[in-house]
C-alpha cells in the first residue's frame, strides 16, 4: 500500500454520502410534513420506527437491513429477479444503509422547522385563495428552508461518517465497497500509520470543508429574509 | 363590491361548550363581542372555512358556504371571504409588495403590479413596497394586511381582534384608520371579534353580544349597551352593578322597584315575565348634596375605594340594601364625605335584567 492512496474510499464515501442525503430529503420531507399535520396514533407509530435508527447501534440496523434485502428475504429475491439490483454487498447497499441511518436526523429537523411555523400564516394563504401544494412551495418550504438545511447538513455527515451498518450491508470489498471509514479501520488494522493518517486528515478536511459550504449556502439562502 | 348578507346557523362542539349560533349580518361593521374563549374567532374560522362546524349552514347572499344536510363545505380559497388576523399573519419571508400580490392569482404580472400599487397607495404604504414586515411599525404591518385582504375585493371582510396585538398608545390612532380605509375602500359586510367593549362601540353599528358559545343580545350598538336584557348581557358588556329586584310595580306614571328597604324609579315600560335583576353602570352613579328634587337620592357609606390615573372606583352601601361600585373622578372623591351628600342613582340609567 506504500505506492501512493488509494482515492477510491474518499470518492465512494461522498458519492455514497450525496445520494443518501438526496434520498432522504426526497423520502424525508413528504414524511416529516405528514408527522407535523397528524398528531394520530398512526402518526406516533411511525415517528418511534423513524427515530429508532438513531437509537439502535449501527450493527443492529445493519443486521435488520441484511435479513430485510438479503438473498434469503422475498424483498432481495423480487429486487433481484425483477429488477436486477443486488444491495447485500454492493454501493447501493451502502447507499441505503447510509439513508436508514441518516433519514432520522433530516426528518426530525424538518418536523420541527414545519411545526415552527405559525398556523396562522398557512390559514392567511388558504383564505388568499392559494392550494396546498401552492402553500406548501410558497409559505412552508421557504420558511422552514433553515431547519431543513440543519436536517440535510446532520444527515450528510451521519451518512459520510457511517460505519457498522454499511460493513454490515455493504461490506468491505477494496475498490467496491470500501468507504471511508472502512478504509481506515482496514489500514488500521494492517498497522499502516502513515496511511492511516493521510486519510483521517482527508475526512476530516473535506467534512469541514463541507459543513461550512453548506453552512455559507444556508446564510445566503436566508439573505434578505429576517426571521 | 356590494351590499352582502351573510346568514349564519352553525353547532360545534367545542372543549368547553357547544358553539350553537344563529345570526344575520348586513351590510356595516357588525362586532362579535364576549368573554376571551366564548367561541368568537371559532366563529369567524367557521365562516372562512379554516374550521368546520358540527352542523348547520352558512349562507354569503344566495351562495351556500356550508350545508350540513347537503354535504357541502365551500373551501376557504373560494370563499371570497377576506380575514384579517389576530397578529396579521404577514409572511415574513415576503416584501409588502408581495405579501399584498399573493392573493391576486390567475391574472397578469402587470395587472398585478397595477392593483397593489393601487392599493398602496389608498393605504399609504407607498415607499415601503420592498420592506419586509419585521421592519414595519405595528401600524405598518395592519395596513399591509388590511391591503392584502382588501385587493382581493372579497364580499365579505373578517377582522380577528385587529387591535390585540398593538401598544396602547397607538391604538386609537390605528382605529381611526381602519375607520377610514373602511370607509373610502371598502362597501362590503364587515365582521370584527373583539372583546374589548369599547372598541366594539367605536367601531361597530351592530353588536352580537356571545358569551359561552351562544348568543345574549344582538342589535344595534347603544341598544345592546343602554338596554342590556339579560343578566348574561350585562355581565358580558361589563356592567359592574347588578343586583336582585324583589317586585316591580306601576303606582303611576312610572315603576317602582324594591331591593330590600329601597324603593327605585324607572321609567314606565314593559317588563318582561323573567325580570328578577337591575343594572346600572359604574359610570352612571352620581353624587348630589341632599335638597335637590331628585328621584333615587339616597344615604349611603363608602365600604371601599380604590384609586385609578382619573377616576376611583368606589364601593358603597346604599342603605344597608344593596352595595354598589361607582366610578367617580379624582377630584370629586373627597366630597363624597362631605356632610348631606348622597348618592343618586339616575332613573333613565337603570335597566331591567331578566335572569335568562
Amino acid at each position: 500500500m506504500a505506492e501512493g492512496i488509494n482515492l477510491f474510499p474518499l470518492f465512494l464515501s461522498f458519492r455514497v454520502a450525496l445520494t443518501a442525503t438526496l434520498l432522504a430529503f426526497i423520502i424525508g420531507i413528504p414524511i416529516a410534513y405528514y408527522l407535523n399535520r397528524s398528531n394520530g396514533r398512526i402518526a406516533d407509530i411511525i415517528d418511534t420506527f423513524l427515530t429508532l435508527p438513531i437509537v439502535l447501534p449501527p450493527t443492529v440496523l445493519g443486521y435488520y437491513l441484511l435479513v430485510l434485502f438479503g438473498r434469503q428475504s422475498s424483498i432481495g429475491r423480487i429486487l433481484e429477479e425483477k429488477f436486477d439490483i443486488t444491495i447485500v454487498f454492493t454501493p447501493t447497499g451502502a447507499v441505503i444503509a447510509a439513508l436508514v441511518v441518516s433519514i432520522p436526523f433530516l426528518i426530525k429537523s424538518a418536523r420541527s422547522a414545519f411545526a415552527g411555523i405559525d398556523p396562522a400564516l398557512l390559514n392567511a394563504a388558504r383564505v388568499l385563495g392559494r392550494t396546498e401544494f401552492n402553500i406548501f412551495l410558497t409559505i412552508i418550504l421557504p420558511l422552514a428552508w433553515r431547519g431543513i438545511a440543519a436536517g440535510i447538513t446532520l444527515s450528510f455527515a451521519r451518512a459520510l461518517g457511517d460505519f457498522g451498518a454499511t460493513l454490515m450491508v455493504a461490506g468491505s470489498i477494496p475498490n467496491e465497497t470500501m468507504t471511508m471509514p472502512i478504509a481506515i479501520y482496514d489500514a488500521l488494522l494492517a498497522g499502516n500509520r502513515d496511511l492511516v493518517n493521510i486519510l483521517v486528515l482527508i475526512m476530516t478536511v473535506v467534512s469541514i470543508a463541507v459543513l461550512y459550504i453548506i453552512n455559507r449556502l444556508e446564510k445566503k439562502l436566508n439573505k434578505g429574509q429576517p426571521l | 363590491m356590494t351590499d352582502s348578507t351573510l346568514k349564519v346557523a352553525i353547532t360545534k362542539k367545542l372543549n368547553h361548550f357547544q358553539l350553537d349560533v344563529d345570526f344575520e349580518v348586513k351590510s356595516g361593521v357588525t362586532g362579535i363581542i364576549g368573554p376571551s374563549g366564548c367561541g368568537k374567532s371559532m366563529t369567524l374560522q367557521c365562516l372562512a372555512g379554516l374550521q368546520t362546524p358540527d352542523s348547520g349552514e352558512i349562507w354569503l347572499d344566495d351562495q351556500v358556504l356550508y350545508h350540513s344536510g347537503d354535504r357541502i363545505n365551500v373551501k376557504p380559497k373560494d370563499r371570497k371571504i377576506g380575514y384579517v388576523f389576530q397578529n396579521y399573519a404577514l409572511f415574513p419571508h415576503m416584501t409588502v409588495e408581495e405579501n399584498i400580490t399573493y392573493g391576486l392569482k390567475g391574472k397578469s404580472h402587470e395587472e398585478k403590479k397595477q392593483r397593489a400599487d393601487d392599493m398602496i397607495e389608498k393605504v399609504q404604504l407607498a415607499g415601503l413596497e420592498d420592506h419586509y414586515p419585521e421592519q414595519l411599525s405595528g401600524g405598518q404591518q395592519q395596513r399591509v394586511a388590511l391591503a392584502r385582504t382588501l385587493v382581493t375585493e372579497p364580499e365579505l371582510l373578517l377582522l380577528d381582534e385587529p387591535f390585540s396585538a398593538l401598544d396602547y398608545h397607538v391604538k386609537h390612532i390605528l382605529e381611526q384608520e381602519l375607520i377610514r380605509i373602511l370607509e373610502e375602500y371598502y362597501t362590503g359586510t364587515v365582521l370584527l371579534v373583539t372583546h374589548n367593549m369599547e372598541e366594539a362601540y367605536r367601531l361597530c353599528d351592530h353588536l352580537i353580544l356571545y358569551d359561552q358559545g351562544q348568543i345574549v343580545q344582538s342589535g344595534k350598538k347603544e341598544d345592546v349597551f343602554q338596554r342590556p336584557a339579560t343578566v348574561r348581557a350585562a355581565r358580558v358588556i361589563g356592567c359592574q352593578n347588578i343586583f336582585p329586584v324583589q317586585s316591580v310595580t306601576e303606582p303611576g306614571d312610572h315603576l317602582v322597584c324594591k331591593i330590600g328597604d329601597l324603593n327605585l324609579q324607572i321609567p314606565s315600560q314593559p317588563v318582561p315575565e323573567a325580570v328578577d335583576h337591575m343594572g346600572i353602570y359604574a359610570e352612571n352613579i352620581h353624587f348630589k348634596k341632599a335638597g335637590d328634587d331628585t328621584a333615587n337620592l339616597f344615604d349611603f357609606t363608602i365600604a371601599e375605594s380604590l384609586k385609578g390615573i382619573h377616576r376611583t372606583r368606589v364601593t358603597i352601601h346604599v342603605e344597608n340594601a344593596v352595595s354598589l361600585t361607582a366610578s367617580v373622578p379624582n377630584e370629586e372623591v373627597d366630597s363624597l364625605s362631605q356632610e348631606g351628600v348622597k348618592v343618586e342613582l339616575p332613573p333613565s340609567h337603570l335597566f331591567l335584567l331578566a335572569n335568562r
